[in-house]
């Protein structure tokens, strides 16, 4: 049985419908990272479980037992927001330690935990200042720590990085992993960010009116996306997405005409021939070069946009049909001012395919 | 479309009751006719008041700033033939979106069919052709943004300016209007100026990026310049994402040869390096303090060959994959480096892996000052 269980949850506030029958299952040990546009429910959800919100319909389950009509505070939820609130009159050990004298722990028992927490969230050395002594960073670290420290049953975490500055949020994202493992915590964490829910979810939840529109690994949202939708969501810049209707050739290979080319689509698109598909092809899929190459679409680059460590073209084949190709970061190519002649290659082997009107992936 | 200068330029603002504050210090820089160029910094740098000195909305206290050859300090903002789209949009709410941003063009006697034509054209690369009927009001945000920038980039004028002109942009749409965009004022040489505080924005888009703050100019160069020779801590923390890495580190003798002891946060010593014996590294001298960078990217995971690489082996601590790449989260002792590899890389958590640390990667920085003394590629120069 699952450490954590959201049984069919519905929650309405007036006639807005925000939770629609939703359910979810969090293994002790596990971060599950729950992950939607703003509006989509995420908030809600964490308050149902943290007990400050009654579900309308079903129930939530904590350690096989049900936690309907338990307080909040007996849940042993500990929960923590985009702004992480510390004491400004409390040096950082003071502010850390809060949750365990609130529960009475005797003295060295208290500073021991203090400690291990503190050293593994590096600030160990300024555990004698106040807040405002503190980098914007240490705050980040103190406030985590105090969320964490008395070990609490499952750990829900709103959007935390939400308002920190690159530095810490890169940070963060790589140290987080590492904390949760060595606390063994049951974690929920909401974000808008694709790549802190690729980052830090062993599974995600895709959060899409109200209901889950998936939840599977990282690896298995991104590759195996299970509808046009939530393929979208991932990857920036996002995947491209052509109309295309797949025919078979009197050859038997399956063809689509994409930018003007006719393409032999792969191996996997035998049962394609003859139904209206949208192709999905990641731009990190896609590669572009001076030279033509077989199965190449000629292509005229538009204009080379760098992006953090990649570097993202904007391709336009004869047709008008735009594609968006990435590729590590390149200073020859960022440099280029003005059109050129290319050819763009789609590697069909990671290309998706998606029903033209449901949207879900063939 | 014409050339841009600043010459000496400085905003103070003098309020009642307040003490004055000198919001852009001397800056200078010399614009070419079709540049794009990008202002970043945090907010308060000043970025925003050079804007708009430039546009006529504020006065300049001191400088000369040109058009063409044209000083057009004295000249009122309607005067100066400027374009610009602001970040609050101001669109005209009982104008239809179409006219919007037809209104300059029709104002300045352009015949309605050829006004229409540049809408429809507009409209078309920005998207929104399908909202042309409809008012301001009933828009998203991301829409009347689109708006506003398709009535600036709409128009013939010397010079366009941008504040925050993407700010609002959908996510499903942004990779490809940014490329759009950036095709469109360099196919029609629009010497433009934006301000964003995303130097994200700015590498992907400008041609050269100032980069400001409190006031002072750090750098004025191209996003490569930028990335491979940062003038000062600043720049280098600023640009790029993810982070460069920074680790302090002090110079050691030990008879003739020199090692770099690298530290961790609290000072105590994770790793240490030989410094090559050659002219170029004399910055690094003896007893010195510097800060050594390194961008993620530049980080080579298990390296091979033997080429001018110091080697370092650490602990992965954390490992992300993003899809279309990795991130590595990776001590050595206790410092903390952050490295990008390529998403077939699998390291998992706790396992040891060698970096290199390729020499023509690595920035030194005054540790008091934060200027730079020395960029590795200079080493390896011949």
């Amino acid at each position: 049985m699952a450490y954590l269980e959201v049984k069919s949850a519905s929650k309405s506030f007036g006639k807005k419908r925000v939770l629609e029958g939703l359910s979810l299952e969090v293994e002790r040990g596990e971060c599950v990272v729950v992950f939607g546009p703003s509006g989509c429910g995420k908030t809600t959800l964490l308050r149902l479980i943290a007990g400050v919100l009654e579900p309308d319909q079903g129930e939530v389950w904590i350690d096989g037992k049900s936690v309907m009509g338990v307080a909040p505070e007996a849940r042993g939820v500990a929960m923590a927001f985009q702004n992480f609130a510390l004491y400004p009159h409390m040096d950082a050990f003071e502010n850390i330690a809060s949750p365990l004298r609130a529960r009475k722990l005797p003295e060295d028992e208290v500073k021991q935990r203090v400690h291990e927490i503190a050293g593994l969230l590096r600030i160990d050395h300024v555990l004698d200042h106040l807040p405002r002594q503190l980098s914007n960073g240490q705050k980040q670290r103190t406030s985590l720590a105090r969320s964490l420290v008395h070990g609490p049953s499952v750990l829900m975490l709103d959007d935390p990085l939400r308002n920190v500055d690159a530095k810490i949020r890169y940070e963060m994202r790589l140290e987080l992993p590492r904390v949760f493992r060595k606390f063994h915590s049951t974690v929920l964490y909401v974000t808008q960010d694709y790549k802190e829910a690729l980052a830090l979810g062993n599974r995600i939840g895709v959060l899409m009116d109200g209901r889950f529109e998936q939840v599977d690994s990282p690896v298995g949202i991104y590759r195996n996306p299970k509808n046009q939708r939530v393929a979208s969501l991932f990857g920036d810049p996002p995947i491209n997405l052509f109309p295309i209707r797949p025919e078979r050739g009197s050859d038997g290979v399956v063809h689509a005409q994409i930018g003007g080319q006719r393409l032999a689509l792969g191996t996997r698109s035998a049962e394609l021939a003859g139904r209206e598909c949208i192709l999905g092809v990641r731009p990190e899929d896609v590669a572009f070069d001076f030279e033509p190459a077989p199965g190449g679409i000629p292509v005229e680059l538009e204009a080379v946009t760098p992006f953090n460590v990649r570097t993202v073209t904007l391709l336009k084949a004869g047709d008008d049909t735009e594609i968006l190709a990435s590729r590590p970061e390149d200073n020859i190519l960022a440099t280029a001012r003005g059109h050129r002649r290319g050819w763009a290659r789609i590697d069909f082997d990671r290309a998706l395919f998606f029903d033209a009107a449901s949207g879900i992936r063939l | 479309m014409a050339s841009l200068t600043l010459d000496h330029v400085s905003k103070l603002y003098e309020q009642k009751g307040l003490p004055p504050t000198l919001a852009v210090k001397d800056v200078s820089m010399s614009i070419k006719d079709g540049e794009i160029i990008g202002l970043v910094g945090s907010s308060g740098c000043g970025k925003t008041s050079t804007l708009r000195m430039i546009a006529g909305f504020e006065s300049i206290t001191e400088g000369t700033i040109r058009i063409g050859e044209r000083p057009i300090n004295k000249l009122k903002a309607a005067e100066r033939n400027v374009a610009m789209a602001f970040e609050g949009y101001a669109l005209y709410p009982p104008l239809r979106v179409s006219d919007n941003i037809a209104f300059s063009l029709l104002r300045n006697k352009m015949p309605r069919t050829r006004a229409d034509t540049k809408v429809k054209m507009i409209a078309e690369l920005l998207e929104i052709t399908n909202i042309l009927d409809l008012y301001p009001p009933s828009l998203s945000g991301g829409q009347q943004q689109r708006v506003s920038l398709a009535r600036a980039l709409v128009r013939a004028a010397d010079v366009f300016l941008l504040d925050e002109p993407m700010s609002q942009l959908e996510p499903h749409l942004r990779a490809k209007l940014r490329a759009r965009i950036k095709d469109y004022l360099i196919q029609n040489k629009m010497t433009s100026v934006f301000v964003t505080h995303d130097q994200t924005e700015a590498m992907a888009l400008a041609d050269r990026i100032a980069v400001m703050s409190e006031g002072v100019l750090q750098q004025f160069g191209s996003p490569v310049d930028l990335k491979e020779r940062p003038s000062n801590l600043f720049v280098a923390g600023f640009i790029g994402e993810p982070p460069m890495n920074l680790l302090k580190a002090q110079v050691t003798a030990e008879g003739r040869a020199r090692r770099l002891m690298v530290q961790d946060e609290q000072g105590r010593q994770a790793f240490s390096f030989g410094v090559p014996d050659r002219a170029e590294a004399t910055p690094l001298q003896n007893g010195r303090k510097v800060y050594v960078g390194i961008r993620p990217h530049k980080i080579v995971v298990a390296p091979g060959g033997n080429g001018a690489v110091e080697r370092v082996t650490g602990t992965v601590v954390s490992s992300e994959w993003l899809g279309d790449q990795s991130y590595l989260g990776v001590e050595i002792g206790d410092a903390f480096l952050i490295v990008v590899a390529d998403r077939s890389v699998r390291a998992p958590h706790e396992s040891q892996i060698t970096l290199g640390l390729p020499y023509e990667a690595l920035h030194f920085f005054d540790s008091d000052s934060g200027e730079a003394v020395l960029h590795g590629s200079d080493l390896l120069r011949a």
